[in-house]
């Protein structure tokens, strides 16, 4: 009884400093306030200040219930071995409370692929410049203020967890929709995913639009065209071409009617190798049988020696003197 | 504070440096039990480190499975190197513990007749063995690189059983051993 108390405690133990430790793979994407992303990170006590500078990119003015996009910016990057950055989007820096739907926006997507206001991404070593981009939905007629927000460790491991935060935020003013504004419904939600190798077919629902043109790029390169074409009143078709490696097609529509003539925010189309995945189930009880088949397999075979062949008797002295 | 990949560094290299140590024991026992280059009178020494070295690097393969799990990017086992690694380890982990277990039921006797001190050599060769391949996928899978790439092993083939048959067979090996231990009471 004794002895299995010391080695639960010893096992214990071994396991506590894995327990105690920070998150140096992350902790993925969610709906994080600043204060709880990453845990001590958010926390004024415990965190140093960054040296990264963080800024945000967005239009001054969203119409209510239609997409928007706002862009946060990283210069300056520091972070850990791995490259791991957290980067937030956020609607205040009281550090709770401070989602972007805490003020009505509705996230659509991410240039990560997700639908979250906080997103990790890996930096590059050469790389000092990171943009992230979010596309939201407008919340009702107001003026609101978006900021953005990383957090990280450092390269040795060693140091605080560090924060840093945009010094201005982006004020953008949400006003009444136009009634005859051409525009995408306000229940369009982009595709944001798909996997290597796969062309895509976009459909676009619109309102009040009479044509439509379509820009795509590969992130950051030349701007082109696409065929688009109708499908029926208000729906429209257009085609991205197949990725052949892990990158991000930006696209955008242009829509023209009797209102005034918009353009959608750049959407963010990740593409993706399919994802490996296994049953965990079976892994694991393949596991527990590999243990316990090499552990009997072993005793069994010291144990069935062939006819004649017996243990002979030897004592711990004559073993030590070399007798055998 | 000190980070999973850190504890996962210096657990790693204890059960690694232990099982290396307890393989090249084991062989020196193997050579010296059979008379083999003058080292029958250190046969003693040899099996002591060559089992304590195996039961050292038993200990600390939790702390570098716990620390491996912590440390590695993603969520659950996303990786066909990951799946390998844990059949590898496990494997190594059930060979040591029968080799263990067959030594101390049998005692130093195992090394005085042929048939034990053959088995044993080759038991405690093969759990280190199969550790060493561990490490060795662990290189690959964070610098895409290791010494055992020259042998051009399947790295990403996984021998993955159905779950009903990893069932059976576990409790067969269960079977086995409660069968064994009752037979030899």
């Amino acid at each position: 009884m004794r002895r299995n108390f010391w080695v639960m405690l010893a096992t214990l133990l071994l396991f506590a400093p894995s327990l105690g430790s920070a998150n140096p793979s992350g902790v993925g994407e969610g709906a994080f306030d600043a204060q709880c992303g990453g845990a001590c990170h958010g926390d004024a006590d415990m965190n140093r200040s960054s040296t990264s500078i963080v800024s945000l990119h967005s239009e001054a003015v969203a119409y209510e219930g239609l997409l928007t996009s706002v862009t946060v910016s990283i210069e300056n990057i520091e972070t850990t071995q791995q490259g791991l950055l957290g980067v937030f989007l956020l609607s205040s820096l009281s550090g709770a409370g401070d989602l972007p739907s805490d003020d009505g926006w509705t996230i659509i997507s991410n240039s990560e692929g997700g639908t979250e206001n906080y997103v990790e991404i890996t930096v590059l070593p050469s790389q000092d410049q990171r943009n992230v981009t979010w596309t939201l939905r407008a919340p009702s007629i107001g003026q609101y203020e978006l900021h953005g927000a990383i957090h990280h460790g450092t390269e040795d491991g060693s140091e605080a967890p560090f924060f840093g935060q945009s010094n201005t935020p982006a004020v953008v003013e949400v006003v009444l929709v136009p009634e005859d504004l051409p525009r995408l419904t306000s229940d369009y939600a982009p595709t944001t995913q798909r996997l290597l190798g796969e062309s895509t077919t976009m459909q676009l629902e619109t309102a009040f639009v009479e044509s439509v043109e379509v820009e795509w790029r590969v992130a950051g390169g030349e701007i082109q065209t696409t065929e688009v074409m109708i499908l029926s009143d208000g729906t429209w078709s257009f085609d991205l071409p197949a990725s052949l490696q892990p990158t991000v097609v930006e696209w955008r529509a242009h829509l023209e009617g009797e209102g005034p003539s918009q353009t959608t925010p750049w959407f963010q189309l990740r593409s993706e190798e399919a994802p490996w995945t296994v049953d965990e189930s079976a892994a694991y009880v393949q596991s527990f049988a590999l243990i316990v088949v090499f552990m009997a397999g072993f005793m069994a075979l010291q144990n069935r020696r062939p006819e004649g062949m017996n243990i002979p008797k030897l004592t711990d002295e004559e073993f030590e003197g070399g007798q055998i | 504070m000190v980070s999973s990949g850190t504890l996962h560094v210096v657990s790693t290299e204890l059960t690694v440096g232990s099982f290396a140590m307890a393989g090249a024991a084991f062989l020196f026992a193997g050579l010296a039990s059979h008379h083999l280059l003058g080292l029958q009178r250190h046969v003693n020494l040899f099996d002591n480190v060559a089992h304590f070295a195996l039961a050292f690097g038993l200990l600390a393969m939790p702390m570098a499975i716990a620390t491996g799990i912590a440390s590695s990017p993603g969520d659950g086992i996303d990786h066909p190197l990951l799946i390998n690694k844990m059949f590898l380890s496990c494997a190594s982990l059930g060979l040591a513990l029968g080799v263990l277990n067959v030594r101390y039921r049998q005692g130093p006797s195992i090394w005085a007749e042929k048939w034990g001190k053959r088995w044993q050599m080759l038991g405690g060769m093969a759990a280190s063995g199969l550790i060493l391949t561990t490490a060795s996928l662990g290189g690959t899978f964070s610098r895409g690189e290791s010494l055992l790439d020259i042998l051009h092993l399947p790295y990403d083939f996984v021998p993955l059983m159905p779950l009903w048959l990893s069932g059976l067979v576990l409790l067969v090996g269960i079977a086995n051993i409660v069968t064994g231990r009752q037979a030899s009471a």
